[in-house]
């Protein structure tokens, strides 16, 4: 068989999901000062794929989704991904404008239909800065690792045909892909997105040691 | 009885009329058909990188364009295929996020070019092409008769 070799521990995955979920928590906060309503998350799961085949756990390769494509600069380079099922993008839009426009007069009202698809996706990139700079504030605080990440490129489309070039570098050398789902209770709306960190080659081995030093020094600390 | 035989990323499949290869979410990765239209047989690759020497050590036969297209005419070969009535479709190779900041032509290209060469070496010619762009195709073969659909989000399905 191949040499790709699980480089986290299942101890060092569950320790990944706990920041994950500080994460989220994050994430909820910054989404209920954006869409003004209550904001719950559901635990996120985390999972490690080694091998592009994988994605197929999570969902169905032709899903309609939109996604934000961002890099990632500073201690981890690499990309990051911000995905929501196409089902769920006109709720968070339409709860996005019911928030700026304070339930009045659609901010839709007197344009194209052009700059409406254009306005949604801004409101989509506008939403996964948000939720990309809270997740990496979570893994500052964990693991003191200072990573940035650029302005998101909107695409939608099926998702396995949006991330297929990057789940192509995996197959290049040994890689690690990092997916945090997650679920957000916006008042009755369930709003499922897909945060997708792909750190590079020259980085991975970066990210997996703060995380291993991160987890031993707070199992030193609080047992 | 028509079965349905769907390949996933990075593999292939070969078979008969009347049977269907279905495959994808096709981003940058390339669909190649080859098909004999004299015994109605032919295969399918699902193929994501244009060259294989760039990996080291183990890699799937159908992973890359070298390997991919070697291991689709053998299969066809060992079905008493002939390489003479061998036709090849190619469905694929777009780069689906346009931004500012990258002028690279993307893996989807280098796929599209690497196969084409190994196609020409090969002399099977290319008699049906729906290439590039910015979204993403779901590709059907049929092998009774050689088509090829191909669909997309929003868009009209096409025929090749």
């Amino acid at each position: 068989m191949n040499d790709k070799k699980q480089l986290l521990s299942a101890e060092q995955v569950d320790f990944l999901t706990e920041m994950m979920n500080i994460g989220a928590g994050n994430a909820a906060t910054a989404l209920t000062q954006v869409l003004q309503c209550r904001v719950d998350i559901i635990v996120p799961r985390v999972l490690v794929i080694t091998d592009a085949q994988e994605l197929s756990i999570l969902t169905s390769p032709s899903l309609p989704v939109v996604c934000a494509r961002m890099g990632m600069v500073g201690d981890v380079s690499g990309g990051l991904f911000l995905i929501v099922p196409e089902e769920q993008k006109e709720d968070l839009i339409r709860l996005a404008e019911r928030a700026m426009t304070g339930g009045g007069q659609s901010w839709r009202a007197g344009i194209t239909s052009q700059e409406s698809d254009d306005l949604k996706l801004s409101v989509i990139a506008e939403i996964s800065n948000i939720v990309a700079g809270v997740f990496l504030t979570a893994v500052h605080d964990f693991c003191k690792l200072n990573i940035y990440h650029t302005v998101p490129t909107v695409a939608t489309d099926m998702v396995q045909a949006l991330l297929d070039e990057s789940l192509v570098r995996l197959s290049r050398q040994v890689q690690h892909i990092i997916v945090i789902e997650n679920e957000f209770m916006v008042e009755e709306n369930l709003i499922k997105t897909f945060l997708v960190m792909v750190p590079s080659v020259e980085s991975v081995n970066i990210l997996v040691n703060s995380i291993g030093q991160a987890r031993m020094a707070m199992v030193k600390d609080g047992g | 009885m028509q079965n349905k035989i769907e390949v996933s990323m990075g593999k292939g499949a070969v078979t008969a009329a009347p049977h269907v290869i279905l495959s994808s979410g096709l981003g940058s990765c390339v669909v190649v058909t080859l098909y004999d239209t004299e015994r109605k047989l032919g295969g399918l690759a699902h193929i994501m990188l244009p060259d294989s020497s760039s990996l080291n050590g183990y890699h799937p036969p159908y992973k890359c364009a070298d390997t991919a297209i070697a291991t689709l005419t053998k299969e066809l070969r060992s079905m008493r295929a002939s390489p003479r009535n061998m036709v090849a479709k190619l469905v694929g190779g777009a780069k689906m996020f346009l931004s500012s900041d990258d002028f690279s032509p993307g893996v989807g290209k280098q796929n599209i070019t690497s196969v084409k060469r190994i196609l020409k070496q090969k002399r099977i010619p290319v008699i049906g092409e729906n290439t590039g762009g910015n979204y993403g195709r779901n590709v059907e073969f049929y092998l009774d008769s050689g088509k090829v659909m191909v669909r997309a989000i929003g868009r009209e399905d096409k025929e090749i």
